[in-house]
């Protein structure tokens, strides 16, 4: 079993791969894997409660541990109240972190 | 600081394009903090972010000088992490592609970073703790 964490910038609203990156991280962790996923720059917008986007919500209600960098949040006045249920905030330390502990840290 | 880990970052956003470079040096500053050594190998249009002849410029429209903008520059950047590492006793090493370089023309770099090639990241990335890759799509 190894550790994941995905750096994700990018956002399923102007980028038609995130569905397959999403998809992805779902999947490493039905196989048996840890994986997380960091939202950064645009990839934070459709963790906003009222964005639609049914691949992102079947990742965050697949179990896989979701957050947003809040210094992106920040720059999109996007408030924490403002996210969805499963998503919590995060910050790029969370990936040095990751680094530090070993992890495979993938940016997409 | 004792043994500390390495990290290796490879880079190959120019400087004033992207919202990754921000996130790119968010990253190095956040490892610094958490005590971690850093070797970045900087390829394409990223060997522009240690420029050393960047210049900070006014913004006429908004009515402000060079110092009221105070323009941020990668160079500055870079320096001001390479400070940061000293202070804590950390390595800060930055290697450009050499034929990146040369195909820019941006062979003046600010002091403390090299020039190198392919190479030096597969070292770095064979020496390092661990590695991250921050490709452009």
């Amino acid at each position: 079993m190894s550790d994941y964490l995905f750096i994700q910038s990018q956002d399923p609203f102007t980028e038609v791969r995130c569905a397959a990156q999403y998809r992805l991280a779902r999947q490493l962790r039905e196989a048996g894997h840890q994986v997380a996923v960091l939202l950064v720059q645009n990839g934070v917008v459709p963790a906003r409660r009222d964005a639609r986007d049914g691949a992102f919500d079947t990742l965050i209600a697949s179990g896989v541990a979701v957050s947003a960098d809040g210094f992106s949040l920040k720059q999109r006045e996007i408030e924490a109240s403002d996210l969805k249920a499963d998503v919590a905030v995060g910050d790029v330390g969370d990936a040095i972190d990751a680094l530090l502990a070993g992890a495979k840290v993938i940016w997409n | 600081m004792n043994n500390p880990k390495t990290l290796t970052f490879a880079f190959m956003d120019p400087p004033f394009e992207s919202e990754r470079t921000v996130t790119f040096f968010r990253l190095l500053d956040a490892a610094l903090e958490r005590g971690a050594s850093l070797r970045v190998f900087a390829y394409e249009g990223a060997v522009a972010l240690a420029f050393a002849r960047q210049s900070p410029h006014g913004n006429a429209v908004h009515g402000r000088d060079a110092a009221e903008e105070d323009h941020p520059l990668t160079r500055e950047w870079i320096r001001a992490l390479q400070e940061k590492a000293a202070a804590k006793t950390l390595s800060f090493e930055w290697i450009n592609c050499g034929l990146c370089v040369d195909e820019r023309g941006v062979n003046e770099v600010i002091d403390g970073c090299g020039r190198g090639g392919p190479p030096d990241l597969w070292r770095y990335a064979s020496d390092a703790f661990n590695t991250l890759t921050i490709g452009t799509r």
